[in-house]
């Protein structure tokens, strides 16, 4: 007889000999997989999930497993570059990182003289956990406006529990969740933040029903007992009317409703003006499955919703997040086991303690981009993006002189791509940290090279609700490569704020672990992990962390900054039912975003393991629709919109409505040499003026947009 | 004792980290794949959705027509199952390529060596578990096994049990007696 163990950690570095291992844990997303990190001859030879990690249980996906690609590939920047020639030449030339940061802290220096610290603007993209470190230096230098994806990622989710609930409730899977409810997301493709698709997957296997709503037949959808087969971005109508029944049919939790909930009348009452036959006519949504699903939902305890990124980047933002918080709080599954869960996190300075909100002078926290706008995203340090773009252009409120951008390539990644590059062009000095030389980064004055998440020690999701904070070690060096963490402890000594930071960042994790009363060392000598404090039902004792101390139905914070505190449904600007003449002219909707394996937005698609997953960008359409329009499977389809075109290819699907079109994001071609930034770049074609905005978070509406598309060869009509 | 790879389709959802962990350690040039997560993509069976992924790799049969077909005799069937491709033999005539009903064996151009899945048969040999199966995926639906017993495993889910019990590290695959 043979007997084999799972990840068997001895046997590989006997079988392989390797030289060292280091735990660690992944941030190809946005991070916290439990890791192996295999070492030879002082490079990584292989990366293993870590089977007693409790986001991934060992497993890994194809981000993780080809972290050492990304690391040693051969167009990877591994020392600071300066530009020679004119902007998008690609003449570059070497520098020394003294060089590099005296440059920028001389411009940082210049500018904050001449035109203010809001002249500077710093930003990151998702963030490759350096988002407090970015935050830290705008505070201190005074800049107002970091430029980041969090008006419409992660942030609204942030923002908008903490007004309801008083943070983030996360879903339970540990504790088996007998329903799940997806909604707009892809758990087991994406990353949607502190729990992953491992622990999803194994709570169906242990018997969850599931209702997935989503406009694409993902597997999961496939899988569902109820699918809801949404009209794109009607999202908050469908929640609305799920209330309803559950409302009307008395299938709330009436303990919690009557206790621990403020503003329940006036919530029925709007609730109420959302009857199932005219949410039906809304969302496309036959009223009999909504009724079903709402019924499922209510009547299964305990039981989540696992919702993502897809339903905040619409006009609606805010009111998406919140009607969803409420079908968690009326059913009687917040802070409930298996069900969505306000974990603590253990006692740590927290993100929040770290980015230094507290010393950004209140002069120029008002002087915020758009801040008086978008009061909710105001609150909470966030903008929207178009507000800079302006601000480069235009020089209105005051002009934008500085650009750095930290691991963000908003050429690609944000609405309206042109609108990007025009500001980027013009920008009067621009700095970029990042891995590759992006269509963004081929824009900029100095690039420098940051640290992959092998290359540093950190203090892995200490910003992230789930309650755990891990140990990310260092496992190995690229040549001149530097975390963004290191950079910026760096270059705050050399623009002044030296007194607020440490002698190298190591004295930042101290810093954060300081509360805790260990070091970094010892953290990450004694331990993998620490969690914080689990408890249920905290509310019953402590109430909940908002003015009311309860769960806000009606928000009072929402009241207070002059926006309706009851959630409403609002169609987007551009929509078939919006504006029935551009319909005509564009007669499909086009969904973007839907994740695809391998890729992290922009990122990834110079790494042939990971590209030969999706060679070429695709858009799926329903294959009576691709009849209509003479389009074949694997044409080159050209999908326009009123601000552009760009080419896709098509893949037909039967999972999709003849009148919905789903096209991806994040696509450029490094392989082209930088001439691929426009091509099939999907935000030539979204739009971000502040009407198709939500209007309380900034959150810009790329998930819908009216196009056309046909074929680019021009066969048939 | 023979072995067994198999992938509970049913359970896929289609991330591919499966491929990428072969890719880690077999490094096969691009387009170049061992185990191939295809997708089956949605039609209606009963007015129901149907959307699957199907996986594809190298089913190591019983009476595998690969082996004859090739002349030179580089591919094998082992006693413990395993159908061996011995690169180095091959001369990247595509003959077993054509000869495999499922398309499991990969070519590379002209002259190149053939590529197929070998069961990881350097690891199994030493020990360990075929790269694909060793706990990577996130659906825990790539077996590796005893050949008598791996519909069995799929079936009871043999990975569920420690797995709830937090102890997945601890599970261990038996083959033989």
């Amino acid at each position: 007889m043979r007997e084999f163990k799972y990840s068997n950690v001895e046997k590989e570095m006997e079988v392989y000999g390797f030289d060292s291992v280091v735990k660690s844990h992944c941030r190809g997303c946005h991070g916290g997989c439990g890791v192996y990190v295999y070492v030879k001859d002082g490079k990584v030879a292989k990366i293993q999930g870590d089977p007693d990690c409790p986001i991934n249980h060992g497993t890994l996906c194809s981000k993780g497993l080809a972290a050492a690609e990304i690391a040693y590939h051969p167009d990877r920047l591994t020392y600071p570059i300066r530009r020679v020639g004119p902007k998008g030449s690609g003449k570059w030339e070497r520098i020394s990182w003294d060089e590099a940061l005296d440059t920028i802290a001389e411009r940082i220096g210049q500018y904050r003289e001449e035109h203010g610290p809001e002249s500077i603007v710093l930003g990151y993209g998702t963030g490759r956990e350096n988002e407090a470190a970015i935050y830290r230096f705008a505070n201190f230098l005074g800049a107002p406006s970091v430029l980041t994806a969090g008006h419409f990622c992660y942030g609204p989710r942030i923002s908008t529990s903490i007004v309801t609930c008083g943070t983030n409730p996360i879903a339970d899977y540990e504790n088996l969740p007998k329903c799940i409810m997806v909604w707009g997301n892809n758990v087991v493709m994406s990353n949607p933040d502190c729990y992953k698709g491992e622990p999803f997957s194994v709570a169906l296997d242990a018997g969850a029903k599931l209702i997935v709503v989503d406009p694409r037949q993902t597997r999961a959808a496939a899988r569902a007992d109820i699918w809801l087969q949404l009209r794109p971005a009607t999202d908050t109508a469908l929640a609305l009317g799920m209330a309803n029944v559950i409302v009307n049919e008395g299938l709330y939790d009436r303990e919690f409703v009557e206790n621990y909930c403020f503003g329940w009348d006036k919530w029925v009452e709007r609730v109420n003006e959302y009857p199932l036959e005219l949410v039906e006519r809304i969302t496309w949504v036959p009223e009999e499955k909504i009724r079903e699903a709402a019924r499922l939902f209510a009547t299964t305890t305990p039981a989540c919703i696992q919702w993502g990124v897809a339903i905040e980047q619409q006009v609606t933002c805010a009111d998406n997040n919140r009607i969803l918080l409420h079908l968690m709080g009326i059913t009687g599954n917040i802070d409930a086991p298996g069900g969505q869960v306000l974990f603590k996190t253990p006692p740590i300075h927290n993100v929040g303690n770290f980015s230094a909100h507290a010393y950004l002078p209140p002069e120029q926290a008002a002087k915020r981009l758009e801040g008086r706008r978008f009061r909710l995203a105001d609150r909470f340090g966030i903008i929207n993006p178009k507000a800079v773009w302006d601000a480069v252009l235009t020089e209105e409120p005051y002009p934008v002189k500085m650009l750095f951008f930290i691991s963000s390539n908003p050429v690609i990644t944000r609405a309206n791509a042109a609108e990007v590059r025009r500001a980027l062009e013009k920008v009067e000095f621009m700095a970029v940290a990042d891995f590759f030389l992006t269509p963004t980064a081929q824009l900029a004055d100095i690039v420098l090279p940051s640290a992959t998440w092998l290359e540093m020690d950190y203090t892995g999701d200490f910003w992230k609700r789930h309650g755990w904070i891990l140990a990310r070690r260092k496992a190995v060096e690229v040549g001149e490569c530097r975390s963004d963490h290191e950079m910026l402890n760096d270059l705050a000594h050399r623009v002044g704020q030296g007194r607020f930071w440490w002698d190298d960042f190591e004295g930042g994790l101290d810093y954060i672990l300081k509360p805790l009363g260990i070091t970094w060392k010892e953290f990450k000598e004694k331990h993998d992990r620490i969690r914080g404090p689990v408890e249920y039902y905290k509310y019953k004792k402590a109430g909940f962390s908002t003015p009311t101390r309860k769960f806000e139905l009606w928000s009072t914070s929402l009241e207070k900054w002059d926006y309706d505190p009851l959630p409403m449904f609002r169609e987007a600007p551009e929509g078939p039912e919006s504006n029935a003449a551009l319909y005509e002219e564009y007669p499909y909707i086009l969904i973007t975003g839907a994740r695809q394996p391998g890729f992290f937005h922009s990122e990834n698609r110079q790494i042939p393991w990971l590209r030969d997953l999706h060679p070429d960008p695709e858009i799926e359409i329903h294959p009576d629709t691709a009849a209509k329009e003479g389009i074949e499977d694997g044409d080159w389809v050209i999908i326009e919109s009123p601000r552009g075109r760009v080419r896709q290819r098509a893949r037909l699907t039967s999972g999709i409505d003849p009148r919905v079109v789903a096209g991806q994001h994040g696509w450029w071609f490094p392989e082209k040499n930088g001439t691929g930034w426009r091509e099939s770049n999907i935000n030539i074609l979204t739009r971000n003026d502040y009407d198709n905005c939500d209007s309380a978070m900034g959150a810009t509406h790329i998930r819908t947009l009216l196009c056309k598309i046909y074929p680019e060869n021009g066969r048939a009509s | 004792m023979k072995f067994a790879l198999k992938v509970d389709d049913k359970h896929c959802w289609g991330c591919k980290a499966c491929e990428v962990a072969c890719k880690q350690e077999h490094r096969a040039p691009t387009g170049v794949k061992l185990i191939r997560v295809g997708e089956a993509r949605p039609g209606r069976t009963n007015g129901r959705a149907d959307s699957k992924f199907i996986v594809n790799l190298c089913r190591h049969c019983e009476e595998p027509p690969c082996v004859p077909a090739c002349s030179l005799r580089a591919i094998t069937k082992r006693d413990d199952g395993i159908v061996f491709l011995d690169r180095g033999r091959c001369t990247g005539c595509g003959i077993c390529a054509k000869a495999c009903p499922y398309g499991a064996v990969a070519m590379d151009g002209p002259g190149e060596p053939a590529w197929k899945c070998n069961m990881c048969l350097h690891r199994v040999e030493n020990g360990l578990i075929p790269s694909c199966a060793d706990n990577v995926c996130l659906a825990h639906c790539v077996y590796f096994g005893d050949a008598r017993h791996i519909d069995r495993m799929i079936e009871e889910k043999s990975w569920l049990k420690l797995r709830l019990e937090g102890a997945l590290g601890s599970m261990k695959i038996r083959v033989g007696d």
